[in-house]
């Protein structure tokens, strides 16, 4: 099984992921992906949350920040400044509690709370792991909310008040709950939703990605198969070269024997180590040939969504 | 019958009113308020833990209800606070 099989064979996914430690070629991979899905007619977009802005490298374009920027036809990048994300829903919170109560300035213990929620929600597994306590969460305190409610119903009934006060935080704890089943829902959709992990032929990556895998599929997300890039091409030992390069072509050939036996089937492409970095659209171009073979083009295609991440 | 009377026997009935309401529904109605306050203060609780020291989840959601508990926070806080002993159990 090869990837552009798996792309073909699914024309119905609208969210692909590439997941996998930090520099090993996730984004990277969903640029190049999402090149080759733009191609063939697909109108994709390709984001990122990461704040390296790595997709502005890639792309040889200032994106960050910038929304939906289109690179080519059909194909457009985002890069999301979460910071600035997270900056604007504190004003929104700020700005809400000053209209609510016509105050001058927010009291300073409720600021520093404020201060304290910047933590921005944590992207995949940590994310999806969580995703299942804040849902147990919420469900708990919209009850006990629900129960609030009913008491002072009960108190207004006896003291003959006919107007009831709706409740804004059950609305906003409904609201809540929905999005995140939202977002938990796309991340497990196994119709529509494709996860790959990017491993390298080393030690740390091996381990790192079989414990993350393991989690996956402890959550449900659809993990479709594992590509390997970094692949220093072997052809080079036939050649004579240093003994340094010698004995990585001799590493690497223990850890993709490695991998083979731990993945099998589920490898579905080996990218070669290029020349020089990915960057601009030829060598993108390049690099999808080398993850998808060469490319062929098909008519109209829905859009789709390519997006490089952690776990 | 005159205006007058009118407004004393409507003045009498709404007596008459406070006072079942007062000999019935008074406790029942102090009860279920009482009761609302102190699930009022549990789910700022749970909700808002971190003003406290109490880290019960990452407070990013949490800030969305904040708006809506601010006038509560002060007497919430004393409460929690407060120091508590055996008279309490019989309040």
């Amino acid at each position: 099984m090869s990837l552009a099989h798996i792309f073909q064979e699914h024309p119905q996914r609208r969210y692909i992921m590439f997941g996998g430690k930090g520099g090993l070629g996730k984004t990277t991979f969903s640029a190049a992906a999402a090149y080759h899905l733009a191609q063939q007619g697909f109108r994709v977009l390709v984001f990122s949350v990461d704040p390296q802005a790595s997709l502005s490298d890639i792309f040889e374009r200032d994106i960050y920040g910038k929304g939906p920027v289109e690179i080519m036809p059909n194909l457009f990048a985002q890069e999301i400044d979460a910071d600035q994300h997270i900056r604007a829903y504190q004003d929104e919170i700020r700005n809400k509690i000053l209209d609510m109560y016509g105050m001058e300035e927010v009291p300073e213990e409720i600021e520093s709370y404020i201060q304290a929620a910047a933590a921005e929600p944590a992207m995949e597994v940590y994310y999806l792991s969580m995703a299942s306590v804040y849902d147990e969460w919420i469900d708990k305190i919209t009850k006990l909310r629900e129960e609030m409610a009913e008491y002072s119903k009960v108190a207004s009934l006896i003291q003959r008040d006919k107007e009831l006060e709706e409740d804004m935080i059950l609305k906003e704890l409904l609201d809540i709950k929905y999005r995140i089943n939202t977002s938990s829902g796309i991340l497990t959709d196994k119709e529509k939703t494709a996860f790959f992990f990017v491993i390298i032929p080393e030690e740390m990556a091996l381990i790192d990605t079989l414990k993350a895998a393991e989690l996956f599929a402890k959550f449900q997300v659809p993990l479709c198969g594992y590509v390997v890039n970094r692949v220093i091409p072997p052809e080079l030992g036939q050649q004579n070269i240093p003994a340094y390069l010698r004995n990585r072509l001799e590493m690497q050939e223990r850890y993709l024997i490695r991998i083979d036996e731990l993945f099998g089937e589920q490898v579905l492409a080996q990218i070669p180590e290029f020349e020089r970095d990915i960057t601009g659209l030829p060598m993108i171009e390049k690099m999808a040939e080398a993850m998808f073979g060469m490319v062929t083009e098909s008519s109209t295609a829905p859009p789709r969504s390519v997006e490089g991440a952690k776990p | 019958m005159t205006e007058e009377e009118k407004n004393i026997l409507k003045k009498l009935g709404i007596s008459a009113i406070e006072f079942i309401y007062g000999m019935a529904g008074h406790d029942m109605t102090r009860f279920a308020l009482k009761t609302r306050g102190s699930m009022e203060h549990l789910f700022i609780l749970i909700t808002m833990g971190d003003l406290l020291g109490v880290p019960i989840l990452p407070p990013y959601y949490s800030l969305r209800l904040l708006p809506y508990v601010v006038p509560q926070i002060s007497t919430w806080k004393r409460r929690m606070l407060r120091e508590k002993d055996l008279t309490d159990a019989l309040a």
